[in-house]
């Protein structure tokens, strides 16, 4: 169990001046009045720790807006897992976005016994070399693209994408059949259960095959396992890279020469690269490398960059539709024709907000993964 | 759980034909295993994805879906749409390694109570075939960690 008094100095919450600037920046306060970043602390504070158990604090979509504008550097985004926790424990109930899936998978995934069949996506012109102790972590975009068909995301795409990258490159890499979800969004409900469960279940399988090093393309598995693991996990002693920081290098070594492709795109910062993990170059230097490409930055962009609107699977409603259709219209402003992510998430809440608007009320922009879009420059060099 | 008779099924109902059958089933007198749990439920759109996972997730070994036949539905819901949902959680059982027979879609017409118990009868022999290793069921109780939880 949590100690208030271990939380307090984590989340340095006491540091609280009460000046209100994380609600000022908060997308979610934009739109929900309810919803006060600053009134949740100081409420708690009040009241010796027990926070409010109401639905205001599943608003919280994570997006560390109000971290980065903290002069004190206050981590409001800590803070609210631990009253998620809190009020997971009271046995709250909450309202899980699609029906419960995504929770419900990784719930079944934290059982020991499962064996995955989960490289069924897994294309036959890719090179795997089991022996390596490098691996790439998938993470689950896999279940996304059946769980969202009806969306038409393809966001096993990139991770094809990535994978023929560091084929191309030479570099010896190997998948993980029963690799488990990173855990990131129970971790971020509250669920700290659930999440070490499949913590552990993940160290298992990596010291099973003797891993030394993991590349992922999922920035949300990226932050879990560079930061989240080794918190949580004994005996942690795994390097984990982006698949941006393995590429970008190799650009700059010439070991990697991506393809040209006319076309302008915007770059979506994801919330937990960017803000989280502080990734804002690498993405755009990848981008950059293609003959031909114009980038055009958005209004709001690298620190300041908008989230996609949501967190983990719960709580969507008309408050997350608005921060969408923000940071498409700010995307459609910029006269891109393509708009760059590296997240699945974001691809696919965006995607999402697309879909479910009428045609006309929001812009419909082109929706791709960076490292499928990297992949496919290089092939059509390959073509030419 | 193989040291059990019968495996533990569970069956979404619809309120119409699906239930009937049911009922039907019982009038005639029918046998079929008391591991046989029934949830009614208006109609079987109503039935989603995040529903049929957590049955299996709860410990289910087998999930019916028994409803109306194709285009005869009380409510007229097009009937693709627990179709689709049906593929969805198929293909995700497929690939979380659950065996997907284990799932089936049993659109029956109304009052056909034996069929009902022949459907239930093979899904459990569909459900005694699969490997022991595989028949466990998915989550028990889990163990209560006493970690100190750092947020």
């Amino acid at each position: 169990m949590f100690d208030l008094q271990g939380v307090t100095n984590d989340t340095r919450i006491r540091l609280c001046l009460d000046c209100g600037k994380c609600t000022v920046v908060c997308p979610v306060a934009r739109y929900d009045p309810d919803f006060n970043p600053r009134l949740i602390v100081q409420e708690t504070l009040r009241q010796n720790g027990r926070g409010p158990a109401d639905e205001r604090i599943w608003s919280c979509i994570n997006c560390s807006m109000c971290v980065e504008r903290c002069n004190y550097n206050v981590k409001f985004t800590d803070f609210i897992r631990y009253l998620r926790y809190e009020a997971l424990a009271e046995g709250i109930e909450i309202k899980y976005s699609h029906g419960g899936v995504p929770q419900a998978i990784m719930h079944m995934m934290a059982h020991k016994e499962i064996k995955q069949n989960r490289l069924s996506w897994l294309p036959e012109d890719i090179n795997i070399s089991k022996q390596s102790d490098t691996a790439f972590f998938v993470g689950c975009a896999p279940y996304f693209d059946v769980l969202f068909n009806e969306l038409g995301v393809k966001t096993a795409e990139g991770s094809k994408g990535a994978l023929r990258l560091l084929n191309y490159a030479q570099i010896p890499f190997t998948l993980l059949a029963n690799e488990r979800c990173c855990g990131r969004d129970l971790l971020l409900m509250g669920d700290a259960e659930g999440f070490l469960a499949l913590a552990q279940a993940n160290m298992q399988e990596f010291s099973r095959r003797g891993i030394k090093n993991i590349i992922t393309n999922c920035p949300e598995c990226y932050y879990t396992l560079k930061v989240d693991y080794p918190r949580f996990v004994e005996n942690w002693d795994i390097k984990v890279a982006h698949m941006t920081e393995v590429v970008v290098p190799l650009i700059e070594n010439s070991q990697l020469i991506l393809g040209g492709l006319k076309r302008k795109v915007t770059y979506h910062d994801s919330c937990t690269l960017g803000r989280y993990s502080r990734i804002f170059d690498q993405p755009r230097r990848i981008l950059a490398s293609m003959d031909g490409l114009e980038i055009v930055e958005m209004a709001d962009n690298r620190e300041k960059a908008l989230c996609c609107g949501a967190s983990p699977w719960v709580h969507c409603g008309v408050v997350n539709k608005q921060i969408q259709r923000e940071r498409l219209d700010q995307a459609g402003a910029t006269g891109a024709d393509i708009l760059v992510t590296v997240c699945p998430k974001c691809q696919i809440h965006l995607k999402c907000a697309q879909e479910t608007a009428e045609k006309n009320d929001v812009c419909q922009i082109e929706i791709q993964d960076i490292f499928q879009m990297a992949a496919q420059s290089l092939l059509s060099q390959e073509e030419s | 759980m193989t040291d059990k008779l019968y495996p533990e099924i569970l069956v979404f109902a619809c309120n119409w034909a699906g239930w009937s059958c049911v009922e039907a089933a019982t009038n005639l007198g029918l046998h079929y295993p008391a591991s046989v749990k029934i949830v009614k439920v208006n109609c079987l759109s109503r039935i989603h994805m995040g529903l049929i996972l957590k049955a299996f997730d709860f410990g289910a070994e087998g999930v019916m879906l028994l409803g109306c036949e194709q285009g005869s539905c009380h409510f007229d819901t097009p009937g693709e749409y627990i179709i689709n949902e049906y593929r969805k959680a198929q293909d995700i059982l497929e690939m979380l390694g659950v065996w997907k027979d284990r799932l089936v879609l049993t659109q029956l017409p109304a009052f056909d109570g034996r069929q009902f118990v022949g459907q239930i009868a093979k899904l459990m022999e569909e459900i005694k075939r699969i490997p022991s290793s595989k028949r466990s069921k998915i989550i028990g109780p889990r163990p209560v960690q006493d970690i100190e939880v750092y947020i």
